[in-house]
């Protein structure tokens, strides 16, 4: 027994010494890094959990968005997290691009110095850029080998609380911010206090790697309503084509030409009709060009006179043939002749004087304007009001409504032009389209009304069917 | 020329000079080129004063102005466009010689083939200006309606259409309903109270209902239909009214401007 | 003198209007140029001896001003001349008022436009108005003038990705990427708050279609009266606020002074344009009335016979 104490109380004696002087190395080897010997581990707080990495949505790539779950003592437990760290595994291989995104810089500012573009500095640009191009290329092959050959880097701090962080880098291969695409990262996050060395690191996330989409889902309603709206454009033009009766209803505006013509003939007076100042290409001026047929082909029959002033040269042409067209179909070709269609200028207020001009020489019974106007709209209904005329107006030009609203017995109000030249014309296409207008307004009309419902029962998610992002 | 003309221009004319002379006179102190400064703001007044002739009648200093300022601004968009376009964002882009002979900064790195697709496609443009190759300039003009009509569609249907759709979902009973009990008891007349939100909130949905109802062709308006398409001529009138109103100020302003300028740059009536 | 020449003013026009309506009574019609000459009258006054009223700013201009004035500072704002000399007298006023009041609240400015006949504008606003009242503010740093591109509504569709694929540089060929104020602006993204001066096409209507609704960034607009309609069904929703015509302006310059004392010397052409705006309204709606009895007898008269 006594034998045993002593030979323990020995050893113990041997070793004590040996045990203290390693515990003072440890400690003079730590004091030697300069990290704070003392980390009291009570202070560390709970790791971020949970971290995810995914490409961000509805991008063109170079972009990944990173999400984790808050620590648990960020808001609650000890509540000492102060902000979150996100850290990417960088290859090497990215710091030696760099090097070579300097030397392209050098070589830029080289240039801007000469002040010109010299055959040695352009030589030595596009060996930079090549270079800079194959090492982009290896990008992938870099971010495959992980763990080796990188290291993590940090990208950016985000305040406590905030649970995501978007990593979104250039596609530009020169540009310090560009990220690969298709190529392996990495991401870990951590909770940092305000002693920033007291931290704690998530796991990690990935390999996740970056792409563009092809569709931006966050635009499906737009992508909704464009395919409802040609399908139905498509759909009512073929049904016109195949000669269905469409229905469009009579216009005020419309019948009050038949009626004025008809006045025109009684006063032995002519009718002047104005295309306004659009080119052949306007919608306007296409369907003011069906309603001239309409009013040509009566005039033709009434025998009446006719003035067509026109604006542009092409426009011309086209009313000239519609004018002719319009005779023969009322079996009276031998009546056109080609100065009822004349040009006058493409001056906006020379035309405006050479018309009003017309206006009160002629004394016309009827005036129409259709087509597109702009500031000439007063100064020609005005004048035309001061003759004493009958005056119809069409334009779908909504700033110039109001002037021949006030000036005209008659105005076709917007799309109203549109469908008297439909309702005028049969043309299948012009009437296809209106059809579909009207029942994209039918549509949304019905939309509207559910929306209100929804919006005084805040359905939101209905609500959010219409929310378009980008 | 007639007599009377003639003595018109002449008194015109004679006006000019004289108020040129004081013009320069009294700018002589303020500024070295009074000479031209004198000239310029003298004819500033008058053209200005000939573009109001027009109010009494058509005549010959109208259309002089008139013609001035057409021409003139052609050329001020022409010149525009050359410098800040083709000059500043095209020439860099393709050669450092040009770049040089224009004097701007040549960009380095943004060299690229691409840019002489609208080199080509300016030129074809201006192929309007030949008589036989006129067809060519259609090619061009494809291309710009083309992407125009397409970039503009689908802004169109997002701004002007889905947007536009959402916004009409408005709460017909305000978002503080709680009841017709409590909202009797607590009714509130003034512009910002629950009575006014919900008013507003029935006019939007009314006139735009009513007014979608009036630019339906599909369906004759008799009846029902016929009342609410009333109600939407009756919104759009009002509309036009209020545009006409604002015209009318938009209107006036001008006018401000312009009698501004000859009261204080020309006259120095007021300061 | 001022009050004097008013009264007398004010004497000559009412007194015509009733002799006109005294006519109006008896059938007499009036010429076109009698109503002319009572406008010009109208607007003359008011400008020689000026008349001024008190302006209350508007839930839809005081929306745009509340924008700026609680912007943190050192925010970006840019601000687009969208007009020509036409447009100016009613749209140069706002465009000077909230000019001024970004650089007040020291926000950073960018300038542009995309007019061409906007540029020149632009240049002159700065020069007469906006900065002789700043004489600290750095250009570069503080505030910058991007000037003019062709290309209609494809410059907003550009910069709403890029500003310098449009705008390589600034109005005197500085490279946009020494400049300050870039330094984190990229593309109109980066912005926080865009204010589109203007009434044509291109206008503050593309600036919504192309940038505010895609990119998510506050649009203000301060348009010409004539679009102003136009603008409101974009309310609150895509634009949070319109400046419309001079009354637009008048009200922004009232509510300026009001918050910001130090502004009560400078010039206000919104304001000072109310004068000549409310008699003139007056005396349109005493011609419209005139006219209607005009109208309303000549009737009843081809009723009688």
């Amino acid at each position: 027994m006594v034998y045993k104490l002593t030979l323990t109380l020995l050893t113990f004696l041997l070793i004590a010494p040996v045990v203290s002087a390693q515990e003072t190395v440890a400690a003079s080897v730590e004091a030697t890094v300069g990290d704070p010997p003392m980390i009291d581990s009570s202070l560390i707080p709970a790791p971020p959990s949970d971290i995810k990495a995914v490409d961000t949505d509805n991008d063109h790539g170079h972009s990944i968005t990173v999400t984790w779950e808050l620590s648990a003592d960020d808001g609650s437990g000890m509540n000492n997290v102060l902000s979150y760290e996100v850290f990417r595994w960088v290859p090497f291989l990215m710091d030696e691009l760099d090097t070579l995104r300097a030397e392209l810089a050098r070589v830029a500012a080289e240039i801007d110095s000469v002040g010109r573009l010299t055959s040695e500095l352009k030589d030595e640009r596009t060996v930079v850029r090549a270079a800079i191009s194959d090492m982009a290329d290896q990008m992938p092959e870099a971010h495959r080998m992980y763990p080796e050959g990188g290291e993590w880097r940090l990208l950016d701090k985000v305040v406590s609380g905030v649970a995501t962080y978007e990593n979104t880098g250039g596609k530009n291969r020169e540009g310090s911010d560009y990220i690969p695409d298709f190529s392996d990262l990495y991401f870990r996050v951590e909770a940092v206090t305000i002693d920033s060395t007291i931290r704690a690191a998530s796991g990690v996330a990935g390999p996740v790697q970056s792409f563009g989409q092809w569709f931006n889902t966050g635009r499906t309603a737009v992508f909704i309503a464009f395919m409802f709206f040609g399908i139905m454009t498509v759909f009512f033009v073929m049904k016109a084509r195949r000669g269905s009766e469409l229905y469009v209803r009579p216009l005020a505006g419309i019948e009050a030409v038949d009626e004025a013509i008809g006045r025109a003939t009684e006063m032995g007076r002519p009718i002047l009709y104005v295309l306004g100042l659009g080119t052949a290409a306007d919608v306007a001026t296409i369907a003011s060009f069906t309603v001239l047929g309409r009013v040509a082909k009566q005039v033709a029959e009434y025998q009446t006179q006719l003035i067509v002033p026109t604006y542009d040269p092409i426009v011309m042409s086209v009313a000239q043939e519609v004018v002719k067209s319009s005779f023969s179909d009322a079996g009276r070709p031998e009546d056109y002749n080609e100065d009822i269609v004349y040009f006058v200028t493409q001056l906006q207020f020379a035309y405006v004087a050479a018309v009003n001009g017309t206006m009160l020489r002629e004394l016309p019974a009827t005036n129409i304007y259709m087509g597109k106007f702009f500031a000439e709209s007063l100064l020609l209904a005005e004048t035309g009001a001061l003759a004493g005329s009958i005056q119809i107006a069409g334009t779908d030009e909504i700033a110039q409504i109001p002037f021949f609203i006030v000036a005209c017995d008659f105005t076709l109000i917007g799309e109203e032009l549109y469908a008297a030249s439909a309702y005028l014309g049969r043309e299948p296409i012009l009437l296809g389209s209106l059809k579909a207008q009207d029942y994209a307004k039918a549509a949304v009309i019905v939309l509207a009304t559910i929306g209100l419902i929804a919006a005084q029962f805040e359905w939101n998610w209905f609500i959010e069917l219409f929310h378009v992002v980008d | 020329m007639k007599k009377t003309t003639f003595i018109l221009m002449a008194i015109v004319s004679a006006l000019f000079l004289l108020s040129w002379i004081l013009k320069a006179g009294s700018l002589s102190g303020e500024t070295d080129n009074y000479i031209l400064q004198g000239f310029l703001v003298t004819f500033s007044a008058f053209l200005t004063l000939s573009v109001l002739s027009f109010l009494y009648a058509d005549n010959p200093l109208y259309k002089f102005a008139e013609h001035l300022f057409v021409g003139v601004s052609a050329a001020f968009w022409m010149c525009m466009g050359f410098w800040t376009t083709i000059v500043q964002n095209l020439i860099p882009r393709l050669s450092d010689g040009l770049s040089k002979f224009f004097e701007q900064q040549p960009q380095p790195g943004d060299y690229n083939f691409f840019f002489f697709i609208p080199v080509i496609l300016g030129i074809m443009l201006l192929m309007r200006l030949s008589p036989k190759g006129g067809w060519i300039s259609r090619w061009p003009l494809a291309f710009i309606i083309g992407t125009t009509a397409g970039l503009n569609f689908v802004r169109y249907l997002r701004s002007d259409f889905i947007k536009q759709i959402s916004n009409t979902f408005v709460p017909l009973l305000g978002t503080e309903w709680q009841g017709i009990g409590h909202f009797f008891s607590n009714l509130d007349l003034s512009a910002s109270g629950q009575l006014v939100a919900i008013a507003a909130n029935w006019v939007i949905f009314l006139g735009v209902f009513c007014g979608l109802i009036y630019f339906y062709f599909s369906k004759e308006h008799k009846g029902a239909f016929g009342a609410a398409s009333k109600v939407g001529i009756w919104v759009l009138m009002l509309t036009f009214g209020a545009s006409f109103g604002y015209t009318v100020m938009g209107r006036i302003s001008l006018l401000v401007g312009r009698i501004t300028f000859l009261f204080r740059d020309w006259l120095e009536i007021i300061s | 003198m001022d009050n004097i020449g008013v009264i007398i003013s004010l004497i000559l026009i009412f007194g015509g209007l009733v002799a006109l309506f005294y006519g109006s009574l008896k059938g007499r019609e009036v010429d076109r140029r009698i109503i002319f000459l009572f406008i010009f009258l109208a607007v003359a006054a008011p400008i020689l001896f000026p008349m001024t009223f008190e302006e209350k700013a508007t839930q839809v201009v005081k929306s745009v001003f509340d924008k700026v004035e609680n912007l943190p500072e050192g925010s970006t704002v840019l601000l687009s001349f969208d007009f020509d000399p036409a447009m100016a007298p009613e749209v140069q006023p706002m465009a000077n008022a909230i000019s001024r009041h970004c650089l007040e609240k020291g926000h950073k400015i960018i300038f542009m436009s995309l007019w061409a006949t906007g540029q020149a504008l632009l240049s002159q606003s700065l020069s007469e108005s906006i900065l002789p009242g700043f004489p600290e503010k750095q250009n570069l740093v503080d505030y910058v003038s991007i000037g003019y591109k062709a290309g209609n509504e494809g410059v907003p569709n550009v910069i709403i990705t890029d500003i310098q694929k449009m705008f390589p540089t600034d109005v005197n060929s500085v490279p946009l990427d020494s400049i300050p104020i870039f330094d984190n602006i990229e593309s109109c993204k980066d912005l926080d708050f865009i204010v589109s001066f203007g009434g044509g096409k291109p206008g503050p209507k593309e600036w919504i279609l192309f940038v505010g609704d895609p990119g998510g960034v506050p649009i203000g607009v301060g348009v010409a009266a004539v679009v102003a309609p136009q603008m409101y069904p974009y309310l609150p929703d895509q634009v949070i606020g319109i400046l419309g015509g001079v009354k637009g302006a008048a009200e922004y310059e009232s509510e300026l002074i009001r918050v910001h004392p130090k502004f009560a010397d400078m010039d206000t052409p919104g304001l000072l344009m109310m004068g000549p705006q409310t008699l003139a309204h007056v005396v349109i709606m005493a011609f419209i009335v005139i006219g209607n009895v005009v109208f309303f007898r000549g009737r009843r008269r081809e009723k009688k016979e």
